[in-house]
């Protein structure tokens, strides 16, 4: 007898998404869609804490695996969705009817990267992408009057699953040698003993690093985020650039954890190279950008190479548990930095009704017009950047502290180039908001948003100025880790 | 051993690579939308077949499990597909992917 017990996050999601389902179906309210999977979400983030605390690390059936790690990125995966629904409001307030199902398929996606962050086999790793994926396709082009959401959720529709396909074919032929599924078992079943069974695992591990590149957006698979990103409504862009992508990272590190990637060294060389372009041109095609929203997304191109450094830097035995401690606390500064970088755009974009403020010209003179929406921005690009007293700081003290125990100097040195550029064109945006521009003018930021900002900002400083709870909790998840 | 087995798995994975590239080629040089889902539907396919192949190889229900899941997630795709296809089709009065890509980059 299987203890399902373990899933009970996951069952509460589901039951808040069909609970929503039936609620849309009877009556059309988008403050009560709101509400319910905020609550929901709620709910959800209150089973995951129960579990942690009172159940002990078990397998549910060979597909999922509910451990500190898994339970730990779910969490982060909620609690973003909260943020993210409740920004999402008052922006789908101003834009008609029929904006329920928003929140639906924004549900459905977090159920996606949930399930992503507990699995451990390559069926709920394909479930859970794809539940993601398919949630995200209708999430991007949502906006009847959008200007570019329907060709960017095209465009992210064929390359996503031109994307899959590659993980799937991958998947497929790491199957074909190694005869598992199953990401522990990979490790024990001897891959790679004669040439040609050596030849399909190098092919499939490449074509499955494609597919994931192409998901976390790394370069040379990165030509589609400023384009999606541009086009997406902010919210789900904030979405795509957080859970999308840090749901993704979270079942690469379980699969090189588990399966112990590390010891392919062209898999690392791959890596290596991965990690420093995406550094090196998400920084320099930033610095050319006009759009908010573009800029934010080569940034992620470039925040994502330094997690990838630390990710690296895991392979070495000596800095294994600095290393990933440091890319779980990067991560969790990424999501709130991020999450608040769009919320502030999401907020800008509210009264907007076909496109998105998001030119860097509708931001000249915020700091005068209003000066707590530019607050809030400055707050988050500075945590971008990496200047202390923010989380951003933190985290990427702990990259350049995991590059240094794992000796990578190269990559080092990249991080550092990078954080330099990324110091200018963050620092670009704040100089454009500082401008004397208009003068005050009247509009007052929604209620919900307003407290939302202020928590993602208050998250953000305690993180970086009393980081030590966090930590010590992290810390406690990767010793489990090795 | 069932006869099946005879067929080495190199040639099945062959096949299912073949296929692959079709699909890809088809995605990168058609501008039909309709065409480029369809040959997005071939690349699924290739990769249900290596599941198969390699799921016979090992004489393991597996593959074909995996077989299933992914036909469902294709199916599922296309048919977000195809409704991003229909409101394209009502924007631009055109499948044509070129005139439907106005975005820089």
């Amino acid at each position: 007898m299987i203890n399902f017990l373990p899933l009970l996050p996951l069952m509460v999601l589901t039951g808040v998404i069909l609970t929503l389902m039936m609620a849309i179906a009877f009556m059309r309210n988008l403050a009560l869609s709101c509400g319910v999977s905020v609550i929901g979400l709620a709910l959800t983030l209150g089973s995951i804490i129960w579990v942690n605390l009172n159940l002990e690390p078990a397998y549910v059936t060979p597909l999922l695996k509910v451990d500190d790690f898994g339970l730990l990125f779910s969490g982060i995966m909620v609690i973003s969705a909260l943020f993210i629904s409740l920004l999402a409001y008052s922006y789908h307030k101003q834009r008609g009817e029929q904006q329920d199902e928003f929140f639906l398929l924004l549900l459905l996606a977090t159920l996606g990267a949930v399930t992503l962050c507990l699995s451990v086999h390559f069926a709920s790793f394909v479930l859970g992408l794809e539940l993601l994926g398919i949630s995200i396709y209708a999430l991007i082009s949502y906006p009847n009057q959008g200007q570019f959401s329907l060709e960017s959720g095209l465009k992210y529709l064929i390359l996503s699953g031109v994307s899959s396909a590659f993980i799937l074919f991958g998947a497929g032929l790491l199957y074909a040698v190694s005869g598992t599924l199953s990401f522990a078992d990979f490790a024990a079943s001897g891959i790679g003993s004669t040439d040609s069974s050596k030849l399909f695992m190098l092919i499939g591990s490449a074509m499955m690093l494609a597919g994931i590149g192409f998901k976390l957006s790394l370069v040379p698979f990165h030509m589609w985020t400023p384009d999606v990103y541009e086009g997406a409504p902010a919210p789900v862009a904030g979405f795509l650039a957080t859970i999308s992508k840090g749901a993704v990272f979270a079942a690469l590190m379980r699969f090189f954890l588990a399966a112990d990637g590390y010891q392919y060294e062209s898999i690392m060389t791959g890596l290596y190279w991965i990690a420093g372009l995406s550094m090196i041109l998400g920084n320099i095609l930033a610095l050319l950008q006009s759009s908010i929203k573009r800029l934010l997304a080569y940034s992620s191109i470039a925040q994502f190479g330094y997690l990838m450094v630390a990710f690296i830097a895991v392979s070495e035995l000596a800095g294994k548990h600095l290393a990933i401690e440091g890319a779980v606390f990067f991560l969790i500064a990424y999501f709130i930095t991020t999450i608040g970088a769009f919320g502030v755009v999401t907020i800008m974009s509210d009264k907007a009704e076909d496109h998105d403020l998001d030119n860097l010209d509708a931001y000249e003179g915020l700091f005068w017009q209003r000066p707590l929406l530019a607050a809030f921005m400055s707050i988050m690009l500075l945590s971008l950047a990496g200047i202390p007293l923010t989380a951003g700081f933190i985290g990427k003290f702990y990259i350049v502290a995991s590059g240094v125990e794992s000796q990578l100097w190269y990559l080092l040195a990249v991080v550092v180039i990078g954080s330099g550029i990324g110091l200018f064109y963050y620092l670009r945006v704040i100089y454009a908001m500082t401008k004397k521009g208009l003068a005050s003018s009247e509009v007052s930021i929604p209620v919900t948003s307003s407290w939302t900002m202020a928590a993602v900002t208050l998250l953000l400083l305690i993180l970086g100025v009393y980081p030590a709870p966090v930590i010590e909790w992290v810390s406690n998840m990767a010793l489990q880790l090795i | 051993m069932s006869a099946a087995l005879t067929i080495p798995m190199e040639h099945g994975l062959l096949l299912a690579a073949i296929l692959f590239s079709i699909g890809l080629l088809g995605v990168m040089v058609r501008r039909n939308i309709i065409f480029i889902l369809m040959s997005l539907e071939i690349m699924l396919n290739a990769c249900a077949m290596v599941f198969i192949i390699a799921g016979a190889h090992w004489g393991q229900p597996d593959g074909q499990i995996m077989f299933m899941l992914i036909l469902s997630v294709a199916a599922a795709e296309v048919a977000v597909g195809l409704g991003l296809l229909l409101q394209v089709f009502r924007r631009f009065d055109s499948l044509d992917i070129d005139k439907a890509n106005r975005m820089r980059g």
